[in-house]
């Protein structure tokens, strides 16, 4: 999957800006760039990710530019110019000046025009630019050359360069390359790129869900791929992860990852069958197989040119008619809860999964499972979970085949949800894993009867405060006072209504269900490295800082504290409820 | 529990970190959690004699077999004097954390332990106390297992292999192993099945069809199965690993390796499918001078030129007696992390993975910070009790503090004239009158009827604070408030980050650019990957200015 650029993959292009760019890798397209320039999907496509390109100015009677594969020594080039700098002691000068506190930044105006140095040893005024940043647009125009042309004669024309260090000059051309370079790099998409885009473009989407917390949750959740050797495993359960959602599905890619039901299947296709992978890329860039060896094989891929218009238009692809009912695995699954009618995950769409059209060769297809809390808690009321009127053969025959079909769409669409609304209830996941905006207290009040003993809780939230408001139901002392208080003896059956409403607001959440409660944060700090120059970047996003709760799922002594009122009915949740 | 037979179960050990039974069953790593941060990992034996002591007491295994994970045991009083032998005291003093700061004397841990008996010697173990039971995690392993060397711990770790795109099917190698714990975390991260599952489960069908050997079957392509490979020069530590990785049902996905990676590199004997291993995509490399180890990770051997003469790269290249041979995957990018506490050692690492041509050359610090919550209570009602601030709560309540002393002192006064003019009796008691009325008065102007505290001694005080807390809720009272744990860790190590990219010459480029020649064409334009298809789609793409440009 992350070999080499995939037809109709998402991918991401981290532009001369810093900026990145989401495109969809669709053959025999132009991909604009804007003042950068534009090139063809058809020259990435089938090469590998990590490669850095430059874009050709394009020739006379060309309609498209080529791109330059650039080298890793010239991209780490500077680095090590400056690092050789430093070692033949040039840099003498320049620490010295950093040693006394000397300020090293260039303030480099609005168009990318030098406006002042603040190294002291160099004195620099705009003047001593003699190119004009108009003569520099005209050099762009003109085309000369791909920014380096550019970069060079700015330079030439620089009367102050010879006062210029090595450090300073390398610090310069970095500025410079920066604006004009038209250079772009290809990366694969995946969850923790997904997170670091949407953080710069939509960070309230995905609740600022910051990568740093992605690797914590998964951990703290337990989240894993689940294999079990076991004789009944056509049909036991294993490996189920509940997950709320709010980050529109880029916390379920997330966790989807690291369950390796995101992508489909590569590992096969590695280098032995180069030649292999070739087609079956070329024709199956969307094609998905699930990883567990239980899963029905492949279904046969269907023809390239009927594949590649399935894929390029949005016509609903149909289902091929052997294929595994959706939301059906066993095993690895992902069952989400949503609040309103449909889940939002938007977000999958970037891993070729939309919720809409599910594209049943994608492992998700048959791992995640979706369900609505009214299909959890109140399922009788639910339209989804009636069952359609069964129609006997006889008289389904007699129907016209586009009637005969919504009917088999109705059962199936049937079957599905009370598949997923019936083993949900009947709880046994190995974990929960929850982003929402949501009243906690609710979510989990609901959630935990479904958890097995010794699952994990990881509640992520951008703020602290409604996951402090979560441990203090927790809380040692409140703990106690459940313990000793009287609330864990026998039940009472003779409490009455402001007695259980009393045990309800001191007791919002059994608080002897979770255990090893903790909250955490973790954010990354990123250093320059340089020789005598080793610094943590100046700047950084600031926003949400990110926290996470988490929790084990454990089963209080036998007697002491489970029949009480409400525990009693949250029993029944868990049982099968109040439907 | 499980019934013989021709079973998968039978030829394929699995893993309690992976598959944890329903139930604890014997020779199954459990863990037994004390309290927060505090776990005692235990085999469980099918054995009447087996018993593992705590703190909170005494647990014979055979009372623990069965039990779904996460139940809350009592301990059983087996014999005081057997657990006083025991090593395996389970509330060493050494974590204690912020639990004990805040001094709530009665209300103690009570995960475990409930009446926990003070002795540490292990005589005065109480019969009642209790612990969890839990199947074990990487997590709770990181914390409990028996340290050798500094452990890479949990937030770290989950950084590093979030970082290093470590999914289901991976390889990854790891050096040096030191006590495992990065071991555990990445078996979890890379686990896609068990490879021996896959042959037994064609065997047994094999056996089942009459057909003898795996040939007959259709061809069909092989999975790869996720791996660690372990890199360890301290020969002990590889052997007490290697055990662990054993008993933890986790051979066929870690192999741990005795060698110096610095001298003699990453690859291995084994051969998978036929081909030669590791063929890793992701490395982490924990060792006290990472940018020796690189010249072993390249994808061809290491030209003298990109490895220049500078002082800090002492480069003992050519060894031309062996054939090159590289551990890495030769299509899949390839990511590193080095994890070094000192910042020379990053600079020599990050100068020797640009001279190798490493890229997206990253140095991270990761700040983690655990956060303890409590109820901050204040006000005079806390005089005497634990964990409270006996300050007055408010400036009505100090002044009310204010007015009842002033007033006791004015009694006193009182007595002490009327004592000495002689009329004790009389006066004295008008004064005390007097007084009353005041203090009336005073508790009508604060509403506050515990003002009249401050006429009794601090003894009665704290005592009547201490009665009437019985009756209060103190675990709903006060601000509710949150801080950084009492010990915190302010830094770890440095984690560098860099990618490899797949090699690729120019035959490759010619190779794939004739699959997919650009064709003329009038210029279809592909704008953002989510432009067409569904309406409403990612508005995220359409914000983006075309070509982005600002900087
Ligand atoms: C800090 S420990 C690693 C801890 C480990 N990451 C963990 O999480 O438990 C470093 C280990 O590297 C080993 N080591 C140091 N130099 C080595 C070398 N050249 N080859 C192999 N192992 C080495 C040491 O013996 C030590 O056990």
């Amino acid at each position: 999957m992350h070999s080499r650029v995939l037809l109709n993959t998402h991918v991401v292009l981290r532009l001369p800006s810093g900026q990145f760019k989401i495109v969809e890798v669709i053959p025999n397209t132009a991909i604009p760039l804007g003042k950068y320039g534009s090139f063809s999907t058809n020259l990435i496509l089938g090469r590998p990710y990590h490669l850095t390109y430059e874009i050709l100015d394009k020739e006379d009677g060309q309609t498209h530019s080529k791109l330059r594969l650039v080298p890793a020594s010239e991209l780490n080039a500077e680095a090590l110019a400056s690092e050789d700098a430093a070692a033949q002691g040039e840099e003498k000068t320049e620490s010295a000046a950093n040693a006394k506190g000397g300020v090293e930044f260039d303030i480099v105006g609005e168009n990318g025009e030098l406006l002042m140095r603040s190294n002291r040893l160099t004195i620099d005024d705009p003047l001593r630019q003699t190119l004009t940043q108009d003569e520099i647009e005209e050099l762009k125009r003109a085309g000369t050359g791909s920014g380096k042309d550019i970069i060079a004669k700015i330079m030439a024309s620089h009367q102050a360069l010879d006062e210029k260090t090595s450090f300073s000059l390398a610090k310069y051309t970095v500025r410079k390359s920066k604006k004009y370079l038209k250079r772009f790099t290809v990366l694969p998409m995946d969850p923790g790129m997904l997170a670091k885009v949407m953080m710069e473009r939509e960070a309230v989407r995905i609740m600022e869900l910051r990568e740093e917390m992605l690797g914590l949750i998964a951990s703290w959740a337990n989240v894993h791929h689940y294999s079990d050797p076991g004789e009944e495993m056509e049909t036991k359960r294993g490996g189920r992860w509940l997950i709320i959602d709010d980050t529109g599905g880029l916390l379920t890619a997330a966790m989807a990852e690291r369950m390796g039901i995101l992508y489909p299947q590569e590992e096969e296709v590695e280098e032995s069958d180069e030649e292999d992978l070739e087609e079956s890329n070329a024709t199956n860039g969307t094609n998905h197989q699930a990883p567990s060896p239980k899963d029905p094989p492949r279904p046969t891929t269907t023809d390239a040119s009927e594949k590649e218009l399935a894929t390029t238009t949005s016509n609903p692809k149909k289902a091929p008619y052997n294929h595994t009912p959706s939301q059906s695995s066993p095993t690895t699954t992902l069952t989400l809860l949503h609040p309103s009618a449909q889940p939002s995950l938007g977000l999958l769409r970037h891993f070729g999964f939309d919720t809409n059209e599910p594209s049943p060769t994608h492992p998700l297809h048959t791992h995640l499972k979706t369900l609505s809390w009214l299909s959890l808690l109140s399922p009788s009321t639910d339209p989804a979970y009636a069952e359609p009127p069964l129609v006997t053969a006889e008289k389904l025959a007699t129907w016209k085949s586009g009637k005969r079909g919504t009917y088999h769409r109705k059962r199936r669409r049937w079957e599905r949800v009370k598949r997923v609304v019936d083993e949900t209830r009947e709880g046994g996941f190995d974990g929960l894993v929850v982003a929402t905006a949501m009243e906690l207290k609710g979510v989990l009040e609901h959630t935990l009867p479904l958890l097995r003993g010794g699952a994990q809780v990881a509640v992520y939230s951008p703020h602290v405060e409604p996951l402090v408001q979560l441990m203090d139901l927790y809380s040692r002392e409140r703990r106690a006072a459940f313990m000793i208080g009287g609330h864990t003896s026998a039940p009472s059956p003779h409490a009455n209504e402001t007695e259980k409403r009393e045990l309800e607001e001191d007791f919002p959440l059994n608080p002897l269900a979770l255990l090893n409660t903790q909250l955490q944060t973790a954010r990354g700090r990123a250093w320059q490295v340089l020789p005598g120059r080793t610094h943590p970047f100046m700047t950084a996003r600031g926003g949400a800082e990110g926290f996470l709760f988490s929790g084990t799922k454990v089963q209080p002594v036998e007697g002491r504290v489970e029949a009480r009122g409400r525990f009693a009915k949250r029993r029944k949740v868990e049982g099968g409820g109040e439907g | 529990m499980y019934p013989r037979g021709h079973s998968l179960k039978d030829l394929v050990r699995t893993s309690p970190f992976l598959n944890p039974p329903p139930k604890a069953t014997p020779d199954s790593l459990a863990l037994l959690g004390l309290r927060r941060d505090h776990f005692i990992p235990i085999t469980l034996q099918d054995d009447g004699a087996a018993v593992t002591n705590t703190r909170f007491g005494s647990f014979p295994h055979q009372a623990l077999l069965d039990l779904p994970w996460g139940t809350q045991v009592r301990a059983i009083n087996v014999n005081a004097s057997r657990s006083k032998k025991s090593k395996k005291q389970g509330g060493g003093k050494k974590r204690k954390r912020a639990d004990d700061d805040d001094g709530d004397g009665n209300l103690r841990e009570d995960d475990a332990g409930g009446e926990d008996g003070e002795g540490e010697d292990g005589h005065e173990l109480a019969s009642s106390g209790f612990v969890h039971l839990l199947p074990p995690t990487p997590e709770t392993w990181t914390i409990s297992l028996p340290h050798r060397t500094q452990v890479v711990y949990t937030p770290d770790y989950s950084y590093v292999l979030q970082r290093l795109r470590v999914r289901p099917g991976d390889t990854i190698i790891e050096a040096g192993a030191g006590s495992g714990s990065f071991t555990h975390a990445s078996a979890r991260a890379v686990f896609s099945g068990y490879p021996s599952q896959q042959a037994s489960a064609k065997e047994l069908e094999n056996v089942e069809n009459g057909i003898a050997g795996g040939d007959a079957l259709p061809k069909k392509k092989k999975r790869k199965f996720g791996k660690v490979y372990s890199f360890e020069f301290h020969e002990p530590r590889v052997q007490v690993l290697r055990d662990e990785v054993k008993e933890h049902g986790l051979e066929e996905i870690v192999t741990v390796t005795h060698r110096d990676v610095y001298e003699d590199g990453f690859c291995i004997d084994e051969e998978v499918d036929g081909q030669p291993q590791p063929r890793a995509n992701a490395i982490f490399l924990d060792l006290p001078a990472p940018w020796l180890a690189l010249k072993h990770l390249t994808r061809s051997p290491p030209t003298s030129s990109q490895i220049r003469s500078s002082a800090n790269s002492p480069m003992p290249v050519t060894e031309s007696d062996k054939p090159f041979r590289t551990p890495l995957s030769p299509t899949k990018p390839v990511h590193i992390c080095t994890f070094s506490p000192c910042i020379e050692q990053v600079t020599r690492t990050v100068s020797m993975l640009r001279q190798l041509g490493w890229i997206e050359i990253e140095m991270v610090e990761l700040l983690h910070k655990r956060i303890d919550v409590k109820r901050e209570r204040v006000g005079l009602q806390e005089e005497g009790l634990r964990g409270g601030n006996p300050m007055p709560k408010s400036v009505d309540e100090a002044l009310g503090r204010l007015r009842e002393q002033e007033l006791r002192t004015r009694g006193f006064y009182e007595r002490q004239k009327a004592k000495a003019e002689g009329k004790e009796d009389d006066d004295a008691d008008a004064g005390a009158e007097a007084m009353e009325k005041e203090l009336v008065k005073v508790e009508d102007g604060t509403g506050d009827a515990e003002g009249i505290e401050s006429l009794l001694s601090k003894q009665q005080r704290m005592e009547s604070n201490q009665s009437k807390a019985q009756e209060r809720k103190i675990w709903k009272e006060g601000k509710l408030v949150h801080r950084t744990e009492s010990e915190l860790k302010t830094h770890t190590s440095y984690l560098t980050f860099a990618t490899l990219p797949r090699e690729w010459t120019e035959e490759d480029e010619k190779r794939v650019a004739r699959k997919w020649p650009v064709k003329k064409q009038g210029g279809v334009e592909n704008g953002d990957g989510g432009k067409r298809g569904r309406k409403g789609r990612g508005k995220e793409e359409a914000k983006l200015p075309e070509g982005g440009e600002d900087d």
